[in-house]
């Protein structure tokens, strides 16, 4: 199995080729990193046909942009960044679709850490209540959530990403939370 | 439920999820306030479901790579399709051009 720097220099290698214009080289690059491009969008946007929209929308920019990305940072938070932004554009163009699909509720069974029948119960219904409790936060407060909490980016880079001040972005997250632990009790 | 524990929540979330203490105008109250404690329990709880999720990754629909890439496609097509009249209306400029030139030179007079 290769290396974390194996991998990083193949992906080097991948960008240069296709920031050069080899579409082979940028299809690699699209099946390394769609499964999180995709992830990201679907927890941003929720509907899982507007995620794929999204996603595909956020590869295609990141083709157009490829050239001046320099490599300042990890291509993945590159990507990261184009699908809050993406997903933003998105969500001003469509109504959210609130509906919790049946994949959904599946892939929960496959937690990490749920060593037995007992634990791995009480982590799919928190985790099945936390999603419920994300789903009905105001758009713009969840993608705060979504981008500190599970991400962990910092106030400044989620206000970039979302064109909005720092203290607007701490503001969101504030109420967020507080939505959030109000809507857990409320379903406990 | 008291007014506090409201006015509290947003801290005690807060607190819960980044460690830190509550602020200090509301830590006398949730010191006290069992309320305030679940509370911060359950999102303490959260917080750690909240950061797992990271690691997760959904797989992307199956056809979503050939999607990408047949609009790069789409965009090529595009290139194309600009590429020929434009070197069409390029050519037609240069013989316009030419063509005006050629009438209006100087004629030797006789």
């Amino acid at each position: 199995m290769p290396t974390p720097e194996v991998e990083r220099e193949k992906e080097k290698e991948l960008i240069a080729r296709a920031q050069g214009g080899d579409r082979a080289a940028f299809a690699a690059l699209v099946r390394a990193h769609q499964n999180e491009v995709y992830t990201l969008a679907r927890r941003l946007v929720g509907d899982p046909h507007l995620a794929a929209d999204v996603a595909q929308e956020t590869l295609i920019r990141a083709w157009r942009a490829l050239p001046r990305f320099r490599g300042e940072s990890a291509l993945s938070t590159w990507l990261h960044r184009i699908t809050v932004n993406t997903a933003w554009t998105h969500k001003k163009r469509a109504k959210r679709h609130r509906d919790v699909s049946i994949d959904e509720v599946a892939d929960l069974a496959d937690l990490p850490g749920a060593n037995t029948p007992e634990v791995a119960g009480e982590m799919i219904e928190l985790r099945g209540r936390l999603r419920v409790a994300l789903d009905e936060l105001p758009d713009s407060q969840r993608q705060v959530v979504i981008l500190k909490d599970v991400y962990g980016w910092s106030h400044s880079e989620i206000a970039s990403a979302m064109d909005i001040s720092v203290t607007a972005a701490k503001v969101r997250l504030h109420r967020a939370r507080a939505r959030l632990v109000r809507s857990l009790e409320e379903s406990a | 439920m008291s007014v506090t524990c409201e006015l509290a929540a947003p801290f005690v979330a807060t607190s819960a999820v980044d460690g830190k203490p509550v602020v200090r105008a509301f830590r006398s109250h949730t010191e006290s306030c069992l309320k305030c404690q679940a509370r911060h329990a359950a999102m303490a709880k959260a917080a750690r479901e909240l950061s797992a999720m990271a690691g997760e990754s959904q797989d992307a629909p199956r056809d979503l790579e050939w999607r990408v890439m047949s609009s790069l496609d789409g965009d090529l097509a595009v290139a194309r399709s600009i590429r020929k009249p434009v070197a069409l209306v390029a050519a037609g400029l240069s013989m316009a051009a030419a063509l005006i030139i050629w009438r209006l030179r100087p004629r030797p007079q006789s």
